[in-house]
């Protein structure tokens, strides 16, 4: 990085004053990583001391995953090992970057309610870093669960655990279609790996994806009944609901892309109402029983806004058995 | 979901007199954190001089939720607190404090105490307790609502924290 303690102070003089071009000005930081000048590794820890001022920059966070980029291209190293069925897990340092991004993503999370450009990264990171991984989907599912039971009306945080089940689901589908493809070839599926340790570690985590789905309604169903009135809890619930009735329905669009040229996310909402409208109604059990939840939530609460979001969600109930 | 401030104070005419009060305000930056306190302390006073005796209310300001119960005996609570925490809780927080506070300061040195006074140190434990509502009051969700309080908006008016 900067070698003198002058140039330091002038970097960091920079990122505080104008940090809407702070990695723009010459010397431009791409520059500076591109000529080796400059060690990613040091950029991303400026980036992130950065965040806790700014915890919104979008400069930041496009600058952040620029530098991602180029470290995970750029390195010799592998950023992907090979599983025991033919899977690939990530390498231990690219493990290591994961982890820190969604800790520096976390903390934004924590500074700024409703931090998209945070979540979004976080979302970028799981797709582009750690290749949608299994167990790390998992693992992000269980840790934020009470980060998003602490903070309520954080929508983004909501969508984040969206992406995570849809992702899973996606996955699964996946995952199951390569195994199937396996054994219709009935070729010996495994490449047996050279020690017993290795074999136990990348065994593939077993998902239930409708128990998992299901946690994830009862979490919806403790949260309104302990904190009426959000209407961030009832649109996670229809999200949840629509994915728990079309798990075996068409396939699921892509997650949305970030920074990329695929712009279907600004189209996203149409299409989902139109593949709410495409497909066969969930089954009548399911529905019966968010409709007697409905009935509950109504019958005790005396929370004005909670009974409104209650119809709410009873109406978009009768609009998809249409 | 988070609580700023916990006070307790005494509702005398005309003024609101301060007797003990805690604060959380580890989540605002460094520099701004000695004027919210100060805001949070005027607004607390404010607050219990505008409500009637025997009153419970929650009262909006900016991003802020202040939950005041003002007793028939004058003793009085605010907590601060922002949206997403339950209005329940923070009112059996309340309720509770001051309680505890009545049975432990004696009442003829409520009407000219002060937090320098005062020998009452429970509320920072209450403070840093209830800031995960589910673990300091696992019931509220199974007890039956208080009786109706009144969410008033003070954003725009003149009535009430004009100034902030």
């Amino acid at each position: 990085m900067a070698e003198t303690s002058e140039e330091v102070a002038v970097l960091v003089q920079r990122v505080v004053k104008d940090i809407t071009n702070a990695f723009r000005r010459n010397p431009h930081m791409k520059e500076l990583i591109l000529s080796g000048t400059l060690n990613p590794i040091k950029d991303l820890h400026l980036g992130k001391l950065a965040l806790t001022k700014f915890p919104k920059s979008p400069e930041t966070w496009i600058h952040r995953r620029w530098v991602l980029q180029h470290l995970i291209q750029e390195s010799s190293l592998p950023s992907f090992v090979m599983k025991a069925n033919l899977g690939t897990i990530p390498a231990e340092r690219t493990q290591r970057l994961i982890q820190e991004e969604m800790e520096v993503c976390g903390e934004a999370a924590g500074r700024y309610p409703s931090n998209y450009n945070a979540w979004s990264h976080r979302i970028w990171v799981l797709q582009h870093l750690a290749k949608l991984d299994v167990k790390i989907l998992l693992d992000e599912l269980s840790s934020t669960k009470h980060w998003a039971s602490m903070h309520i009306s954080d929508h983004s945080g909501f969508h984040y655990r969206q992406f995570l089940l849809k992702s899973l689901i996606s996955q699964t589908v996946i995952d199951s279609s390569v195994l199937e493809q396996n054994s219709l070839r009935n070729e010996p599926a495994l490449v047996l790996p050279k020690d017993e340790e290795a074999a136990a570690s990348t065994e593939e985590p077993r998902i239930n994806l409708p128990h998992l789905l299901e946690e994830e309604v009862e979490f919806s169903t403790d949260l309104i009944d302990s904190y009426p009135g959000h209407e961030t809890l009832w649109c996670h619930r229809r999200h949840v609901f629509y994915l728990q009735h079309h798990l075996h329905g068409p396939q699921l669009s892509q997650a949305m892309e970030v920074d990329g040229l695929n712009d279907s996310s600004k189209h996203g909402y149409s299409q989902e109402t139109k593949r709410l409208k495409r497909t066969p109604a969930p089954d009548s059990f399911g529905l019966e029983m968010e409709h007697r939840f409905v009935d509950q939530v109504l019958s005790t609460c005396r929370n004005v806004e909670q009974a409104k979001y209650a119809n709410a969600y009873r109406k978009w109930l009768v609009t998809l058995s249409q | 979901m988070k609580l700023y401030s916990l006070s307790v104070l005494y509702k005398s005419e005309p003024k609101a007199v301060l007797l003990k009060a805690a604060y959380d305000v580890s989540s605002f930056s460094f520099f701004q954190r000695s004027s919210v306190q100060e805001f949070m302390t005027f607004t607390s006073q404010l607050i219990v001089e505008r409500s009637a005796k025997g009153s419970r209310a929650s009262v909006k300001e900016q991003e802020y939720l202040c939950h005041v119960y003002v007793r028939n005996d004058s003793l009085a609570g605010v907590v601060i607190a922002d949206s997403e925490y339950p209005s329940r809780v923070a009112f059996t927080l309340l309720e509770k404090v001051l309680d505890e506070f009545s049975r432990e300061v004696d009442s003829i040195s409520w009407p000219v105490g002060s937090p320098a006074t005062i020998l009452y140190s429970a509320l920072g434990d209450h403070l840093s307790r209830y800031q995960n509502p589910r673990e300091a009051d696992p019931m509220s969700k199974v007890q039956a609502e208080l009786d109706e309080t009144k969410i008033i908006l003070a954003r725009k008016q003149n009535s009430c924290c004009a100034i902030m």
